[in-house]
């Protein structure tokens, strides 16, 4: 609860910092606003309880997935570089910006009323609609800025319409009310049936999980690189922890209804995530079919209520981000590399000759692209093994071949940067990093190897 | 389902069965979404995804009513502030593409392709 | 038997009906041979000039979007009043609860007013003028020839 608060102010603060000194010191304090969110989560530890009149709650797993999104954060604004990618950027409005999407991703991990979930996804979204457009002048970047905003828009109108009708359905919008609804009545009401499609097409829709994926390629494609790595990472948390409180602490006594629904989504998302991703030839585009297909492993976990599933859906969680922000941190760091009409080349091509160039970015990229394909001796490969041991019960076996047929398929696309980056490239002049990137790199790389060798570190202690 | 407690339920608001009002909400909110799904002027889509958040909000005052309990009617009032903002940042997009392309087909919009 | 509302709805069906019914026997009644003049759209007597959607100044919509938001998020002053001036609430707390709910509300006023500082403070309040262009070119000429020449032929 106090992150939410001390990050709605450090916001408005990075506002009006932005007209001291042509706004320099701002991403300093950033970072140092978000640490403190961090440490303030702290005050709660060991106090679970309900704040704001019961609509937000709190105990020591939540603060844990507030923990996770705001390093991650920390990390994104690390590596942001002040924006110099965006033509005419107004860097102190992006970091304020920021730190009020964090606000929503944080309530939506924490939510007791189905109010604080709809601001939540709606004070995320809206920062997403606006990073999104960021580069004016760039027509590619206005066309994912609208069409994000108006599938996005059309979303939350869904998302809102099963509230409404689970509000009617129970009379309430805890929900705590609507599992104690669903445990006293056996005969549920239609409006219960209609809202909980409604509310899981909305947040299906904000996860980019097929079939409602199609907005992703395009907007991850067109939107500035680090706000890419934004919403890959950190909106996709936020949400499959939305959903993992709804259906698992909420609706688990409709678990035979909502089952059916998810598990069709999760065949979807495997199938067109990673056979699309196999013939791209942007990396941006690459990766946002690879973000589509690790949409069905997360909700791979969500689709067995057991006592596990939150471990291993934060262990995942935890291992994507760490490799998503190697992958994308080092297409930013080679943005200056090839330019095409002004703008950085992101294709995979990007990457020849890496292996000579530059042996530490290429290693970071190959250790975070193992770690995406699932290869053993990386977080990547025990977070799969968690969430398929977890989804292993009969009735969806079916699930857990095509899951493994189509990792298989991943391991063909993930291998396709890492040849490159050995293919010889008539530039030899060595790359240099900026230090805060070898900084990150170093603890993204070590945090990949460290939950591929040690997994209980982490699986152990939540 | 909801227990229409007929005594703090107003006299005018019973004459109509609930069913009438979510049969309404419904159908506004349908009209929304074919609005969404075929049109291609992106105000027009705007003005739909408008009218979508605006069926929600009869459904909620009308359940809210029916249950008498205020949670709902502030729930739209939030939806109302949020519709707000949302508003504000869709016009400053379409504004923004205006001036880059002078027109607000989104079927102009194609340069992003796999 | 049909109730109120069953009434209001037969007449709305009815004046539909009367619409289709009106519209559609003049259409096969009257001749149809549109032609470019009667397609102008008519003005007093003089011809359309240019296209009827003509865009505003980019400066007025800066300005309704400021104005949108400002204005719509006052619509939480509404559920404020009604507990503001709750009797009960103000006896049970001594008065108390007035100041209290009055600070908070003027807490939210204040956040919302930093939101138009800085819009301020970014200048996207200012009426954007057009430049007073001074030439810097200075003849050679001097400036009361031009003067007698006026003089002189006027």
């Amino acid at each position: 609860m106090y992150p939410i608060l001390f990050l709605s102010f450090s916001g408005l603060i990075t506002l009006f910092l932005g007209f001291f000194q042509e706004g320099k010191w701002v991403k300093p304090a950033t970072i140092l606003f978000l640490a403190i969110a961090s440490i303030s989560a702290f005050i709660d530890w060991n106090k679970p309880g309900a704040y704001f009149f019961n609509m937000l709650q709190v105990n020591n797993f939540n603060l844990l997935l507030s923990l996770v999104i705001l390093i991650t954060a920390i990390l994104i604004v690390a590596i942001s570089d002040n924006f110099k990618e965006i033509e005419y950027a107004h860097s102190a409005e992006y970091y304020a910006i920021m730190q009020f999407s964090l606000v929503g991703a944080i309530m939506m991990t924490n939510f007791q009323s189905l109010i604080m979930l709809f601001l939540g996804v709606e004070i995320l979204s809206v920062s997403m609609y606006v990073l999104t457009g960021t580069d004016k002048r760039n027509l590619r970047g206005n066309e994912a800025a609208i069409k994000y905003f108006l599938l996005g828009a059309f979303a939350t109108g869904i998302l809102l319409f099963g509230i409404a009708m689970i509000y009617g359905g129970v009379g309430a919008f805890e929900i705590d009310a609507i599992s104690g609804t669903l445990a006293s009545n056996q005969a549920q009401s239609l409006f219960l049936y209609i809202g909980l499609v409604m509310l899981l097409i909305g947040l299906l829709f904000k996860l980019a999980a097929a079939p409602f994926h199609f907005w992703t390629p395009d907007v991850y494609e067109g939107a500035p690189t680090i706000f890419t790595l934004f919403m890959a990472t950190i909106v996709k948390t936020a949400v499959v922890f939305a959903l993992y409180r709804i259906l698992h602490q909420s609706f688990q006594n409709m678990h035979l209804s909502w089952s059916y629904i998810l598990a069709g989504c999760i065949a979807l998302s495997l199938i067109i995530g990673n056979l699309s991703a196999v013939k791209q030839i942007s990396f941006k585009r690459m990766l946002a079919f690879s973000s589509i297909s690790h949409a069905g492993f997360l909700l791979l976990g969500l689709l067995h209520v057991s006592k596990t599933a939150d471990k291993s859906l934060l262990f995942y969680s935890v291992s994507y981000l760490l490799a998503s922000t190697s992958a994308f941190g080092v297409l930013l760091a080679l943005k200056n590399e090839r330019t095409e009409n002004g703008r950085s080349n992101e294709n995979i091509s990007v990457f020849k000759g890496l292996a000579t160039r530059s042996p530490f970015l290429s290693a970071v990229l190959i250790i975070s692209m193992l770690s995406l394909a699932g290869i053993p001796l990386t977080g990547g490969f025990w977070s799969k093994f968690y969430v398929l041991t977890d989804a292993a019960n009969d009735q969806f076996f079916y699930l857990i071949v095509l899951a493994l047929l189509l990792t298989a398929v991943g391991v063909y696309y993930y291998f396709k940067p890492i040849i490159t980056v050995f293919e010889k490239s008539d530039i030899q002049e060595a790359i240099t990093i900026n230090p805060i990137f070898k900084i990150i790199f170093v603890l993204t790389t070590l945090g990949t190897l460290v939950l591929g060798l040690f997994p209980d570190l982490l699986y152990g202690m939540i | 389902m909801l227990q229409e407690n007929t005594a703090l339920i107003p006299d005018m608001i019973k004459q109509i069965p609930l069913v009438n009002y979510v049969l309404l909400a419904s159908i506004l909110f349908v009209i929304g979404i074919v609005g969404v799904l075929i049109r291609r002027n992106a105000l027009i889509i705007f003005m739909s995804i408008e009218l979508m958040l605006n069926a929600v909000n009869l459904l909620l005052v009308a359940f809210s009513a029916y249950n008498s309990d205020p949670n709902g009617q502030v729930f739209v009032f939030f939806i109302m502030a949020v519709a707000a903002a949302e508003v504000a940042v869709g016009l400053a997009i379409i504004v923004m593409i205006y001036r880059n392309i002078r027109s607000i087909d989104i079927g102009l919009l194609n340069k992003l392709r796999g | 038997m049909l109730s109120q509302f069953g009434f209001i709805l037969l007449f709305i069906v009815g004046a539909f009906l009367m619409l289709a019914g009106i519209l559609g026997m003049a259409r096969l009644l009257r001749p149809d041979k549109p032609n470019d003049q009667k397609l102008l759209s008519y003005e007093s007597g003089e011809n359309a000039e240019g296209g009827s959607l003509v865009s505003f100044n980019i400066r007025f919509y800066v300005i309704a979007l400021i104005f949108v938001l400002f204005e719509v998020e006052l619509v939480f002053l509404f559920p404020w009043s009604v507990v503001f001036g709750d009797k009960q609430l103000i006896e049970q707390t001594n008065g108390l609860w007035g100041w209290f709910s009055m600070a908070e509300m003027f807490v939210f006023i204040f956040i919302l007013s930093l939101g138009l500082v800085y819009a301020w403070a970014q200048g996207h309040l200012d009426w954007l003028r057009p430049d007073q262009k001074v030439n810097p070119f200075k003849s050679e000429i001097p400036s009361d020839l031009y003067e007698n020449i006026n003089k002189k032929y006027s």
